[in-house]
């Protein structure tokens, strides 16, 4: 892969300038204001791409990061945290464009640039799996694991959140070495778990002093723990890790007391000297010696201990967030009568609440249309990141005939032992009386024995093996349908899209279908958010009247969004139970799409979604009808996995020459 | 009684700890000679069950484990050869039906289901076998019994038995007992006190929570056992428990780290 801007050629910036004019002028104005301002070393072909790409899909966005580029000097110069940050607002704001406008005219693109802020998250995304299993055997198994929207690493790192649908770790952990992460990991969500079972969630805080709130949430998070360890006495030692806070380290200011205390209530082999630590020891151990269930005592115990922190002068700190570090903010235990958007659901217990006029307004009755596509989100590979943007685009299918999901989802539990059965050679086709094979037919030779005895003639074919069976094999067609099948192919009246059609007709009936499956479908794509997606015939579905009709019916349109399609293809796949799957795909011309100015993006976009499916057992190949087409295609499906046809005659025989050729392998 | 039978006679009383009235229900299905089907996840006590109800019962016990390989001539009989001629040899099952005693088919529903079919005239009133290789009709013993057991979990949609097959029996569901009857089990299988064995058995509980997220099945009372007994020869928990629960029960490197966590929630950090 070239790197772009190791050897930026000459006019580079000017073109994608001149791409960005056509797209906003007004952007296009604030840019080439703001480029002679910047940094020598800032790769402006790569800045102006980016910023392309945003005014492609928001136009008022990319103009308030355009007027806004000269101040960013230092995200300037890290130019990949600068794109991973305006690739998660695009992504992230996707529906709203006033939070996205917000996003771009406020948010600090140095979020991104923290190497250690993004090693967290990728150790902790990657990880998702495992700690949901974990969390599931605490009995949770619904809640989603997550990560906390980022944050300008100036701020102190936030503390988990937990709702009663996800768990949201922070991305940075850096109070946390990075050898115990996965201890500090599974220490939340243990934690979570002694909450989601022992606290009750949402109280009203009503009109109580943040103080207090917080020093009750301390002593509730000591009073769960304590009933979790009951049951699992093995967390505490788990705690145990976290809790340092000491004399020394920690400090006499508030943060430093809690701490302490809550190490004190942890820990009964730590001493502490200070007395109103020892006091909240003691009234703790009183308290949990009667009964852990009797929350008001608990709550007057915290209530005393607040008091005795006001006479002492100490104040909530701004920033305050409950230590050890993996406590959460404990917000699910308050109810502060305000709906806060999802995303700022970390608010700082200071805050004043107020409460809503009633909204008088009826609420609208009219009928609404109801958009029944189906929609399913794909990833899609950025090369020059060299990392996946998650759920970046959107494929949509007719909702005409409803597929059936649960049935799809019931299949997938035996699947894996039928892939076992599958196997050939297969034991169970047992082919007994054959002249000759591995073992003796036992039946058979006694059978012989008995007739040579009797001085019959014995028949002599006392050996039996097991048989072979083909392996079947899944295919889906996969047909671009894009602006470009309108054109003719050359030296023939016929165009691209009749040559493909002709060839999937062909294919589909040609296929023995006692043993192979096959699927025809169509894509063409209108921006990341409009792949559109068509099934044209169903892998349990006969070629008959009505899928000829529909592939009759299809008509050429769009761009070609190749990745997306041939993810959406493998996923389809991925329900059948056969033993090779494969997508053939007819095109006729190398991915693109109107939202990408960058050449290379799409096909290395593909490039990936083929080793990605290859990676699912699905095998990719690809006809197509582009006699240019060998640098892309070499790249996106490797060396021996594509054709170039030359003639409009050929395409067809080609198509089912190699359809042939693979499923017979 | 036969002597023939005496190598199937189980001697000394082996442990079971009943979880709810099945031997009642067994000792009465006995009595109106009906086949039993014993359902239930691996490692629950289905065959130490079988094993006790034959001591109790004073009755031989013949087990068999089937697989898919087996044929009808597996289970019945066959002619082999000898330095005479052809000679007929009973099959475990053939043999069960003489002596009176109980026939225990282990995981029935590995068998292929066309072999299966040789217990229908068994277990209807004909209560016969025919031999139609050896052309004899084998009336069965008044106490012969025949006794199945699979597990409904993870077999697959292939592998299931003829609605003609199972409507011939009698069934009783087993399941893990719950948690205070576990811990005894374990604890007197293994030899460890009941503080370790509740342990073990609260690991267990969890890892049962994880199954149909790509475990076919929970940490069984068999490992259990397997894992405290480790622990009783003075093993570390941590391995113990690697060795016999975790490392085994699954290849996926996510519910390993899973299970890992389940047994650090119940010994602490590994030191």
């Amino acid at each position: 892969m070239r790197p772009e801007w190791s050897a930026q050629p000459t006019g580079l910036v000017e073109r994608r300038l001149a791409v960005l004019r056509h797209i906003d002028a007004e952007t296009h104005a604030a840019v080439c204001r703001a480029l002679p301002e910047l940094d020598r070393e800032v790769d402006r072909a790569a800045l102006v791409d980016l910023v392309a790409q945003v005014a492609a899909e928001a136009p008022d966005a990319a103009r308030a990061l355009a007027s806004r580029l000269i101040h960013l000097s230092d995200a300037l110069a890290d130019p990949m945290a600068l794109r991973k940050w305006a690739l998660h607002g695009l992504q992230r704001h996707r529906e709203d464009a006033k939070a996205r406008h917000q996003f771009f005219e406020g948010h600090d693109p140095l979020a991104f640039a923290d190497h250690r802020t993004e090693d967290d998250s990728a150790h902790l995304l990657a990880r998702r799996g495992a700690l949901s299993h974990y969390l599931a055997g605490f009995g949770f198994a619904a809640h989603r694991i997550d990560l906390l929207e980022p944050q300008a690493t100036a701020l102190p790192a936030p503390a988990l959140v937990i709702s009663n649908e996800s768990i949201r770790f922070p991305r940075r952990t850096a109070e946390v070495p990075v050898a115990q992460r996965g201890a500090w990991q599974r220490a939340a969500l243990a934690h979570a778990a002694a909450h989601l079972q022992h606290s009750p969630l949402g109280r009203p805080a009503g009109n109580r002093q943040p103080m207090l709130l917080a020093m009750m949430a301390l002593v509730e998070d000591a009073r769960v723990e304590r009933l979790m360890v009951r049951v699992h006495p093995g967390l505490h030692g788990l705690w145990s890790l976290f809790h340092t806070a000491t004399r020394e380290t920690a400090g006499f200011d508030y943060a430093g007391l809690a701490a302490r205390l809550a190490r004190a209530l942890h820990d009964p082999e730590y001493a502490d000297s200070n007395p109103w630590v020892q006091k909240g020891r003691s009234a703790f151990e009183h308290a949990a010696a009667t009964n852990l269930h009797d929350l008001a005592e608990f709550d007057s115990l915290a209530r005393l201990l607040a008091i005795d922190m006001e006479k002492m002068r100490q104040k909530l700190p701004l920033f305050y967030r409950p230590q050890p570090a993996y406590r959460d903010d404990n917000t699910l235990l308050w109810n502060f009568n305000a709906a806060l958007p999802e995303d700022e659901t970390r608010t700082i217990v200071r805050e004043d609440f107020e409460l809503r006029p009633d909204e008088k307004t009826p609420p609208d009755l009219r009928p609404v249309e109801v958009d029944t596509r189906r929609r399913t989100r794909y990833p899609e590979w950025d090369h020059q990141l060299q990392a996946l943007r998650p759920d970046w685009v959107t494929v949509i299918e007719p909702a005409s005939r409803p597929v059936r999901d649960a049935a799809a989802r019931a299949m997938r539990q035996p699947r894996v032992q039928l892939r076992g059965l599958a196997r050939t050679p297969d034991r169970a086709v047992r082919r007994t009386r054959q002249a000759e094979g591995d073992e003796l037919d036992l039946n058979a030779a006694v059978d012989n024995l008995i007739q040579l005895r009797a001085g019959i003639a014995p028949d002599g074919r006392v050996f039996q093996r097991h048989g072979r069976r083909r392996r079947s094999t899944a295919v889906v067609l996969l047909m671009d349908l894009s602006e470009s099948t309108k054109r003719y192919v050359p030296g023939s009246f016929t165009p691209v899209l009749e040559v493909e059609k002709r060839a999937a007709t062909l294919v589909a009936e040609s296929l023995d279908i006692a043993l192979d499956r096959i699927a025809v479908h169509g894509f063409s794509s209108n921006g990341r958010h409009e792949v559109h997606y068509e099934r044209i015939k169903e892998f349990d579905e006969a070629f008959d009247a009505e899928p000829r009709r529909r592939m009759a019916g299809l008509e050429s349109g769009l761009s070609t969004r190749m990745g997306a399609a041939l993810r959406h293809a493998a996923e389809a796949l991925s329900r059948e139970t056969t033993d090779h799957k494969l997508i053939l795909l007819l095109t006729d011309g190398e991915p693109s799409d109107v939202d990408v100015f960058d050449d290379e993006h799409l096909v290395e976009d593909a490039r990936h979604a083929v080793a990605w499916a290859t990676g699912q057992g699905v095998r990719s190949f690809c006809v197509t009808l582009d006699r240019h087409a060998d640098g892309y295609v070499r790249r996106i499906f490797g060396a021996r996995n594509y054709l170039i046809a030359n003639r409009a005659d050929a395409f067809a025989g080609h198509a089912g020459q190699t359809l042939v050729r693979l499923v017979a392998h | 009684m036969d002597p023939r039978s005496h190598p199937y006679l189980i001697e000394r009383e082996p442990y079971y700890r009943a979880a709810g009235n099945e031997v009642a229900l067994f000792t009465a299905a006995h009595a109106r000679s009906l086949p039993m089907m014993l359902k239930g996840p691996t490692g629950c006590g289905k065959t130490r069950f079988v094993e006790h109800m034959a001591w109790r019962l004073k009755r031989p016990l013949i087990t068999l484990a089937c697989n898919e390989d087996m044929t009808a001539s597996d289970l019945v009989g066959r002619y082999l050869l000898d330095a005479q001629g052809t000679v007929w040899h009973d099959g475990p099952l053939t043999l069960a039906v003489r002596l009176g005693a109980i026939c225990y088919l282990d995981e029935v529903v590995e068998m292929r289901q066309d072999s299966a079919v040789v217990i229908h005239p068994l277990t209807d009133d004909r209560r016969m076998l025919p031999l139609d290789k050896h052309g004899e009709l084998v009336k069965a013993h008044p106490d012969f019994r025949l006794v199945v057991s699979y597990n409904p979990g993870y077999q697959s949609a292939a592998k299931d038995m003829k609605a003609s097959t199972r409507q011939r029996f009698g069934g009783i569901d087993f399941d893990f007992l719950p948690v205070d009857a576990e811990v005894e089990v374990v604890s007197h299988e293994s030899g460890v006190g009941p503080e370790l064995a509740t342990r073990l058995v609260r690991i267990a509980a969890q890892s049962r929570a994880l199954r149909g997220r790509g475990l076919d099945e929970g940490i069984s009372t068999r490992m259990l056992v397997h894992a405290g007994a480790m622990i009783a020869e003075g093993i570390a928990p941590h391995d113990a428990c690697a060795l016999a629960m975790t490392t085994p029960l699954t290849d996926d490197h996510e519910l390993q780290a899973a299970l890992a966590g389940f047994v650090e929630a119940q010994f602490g950090p590994r030191p």
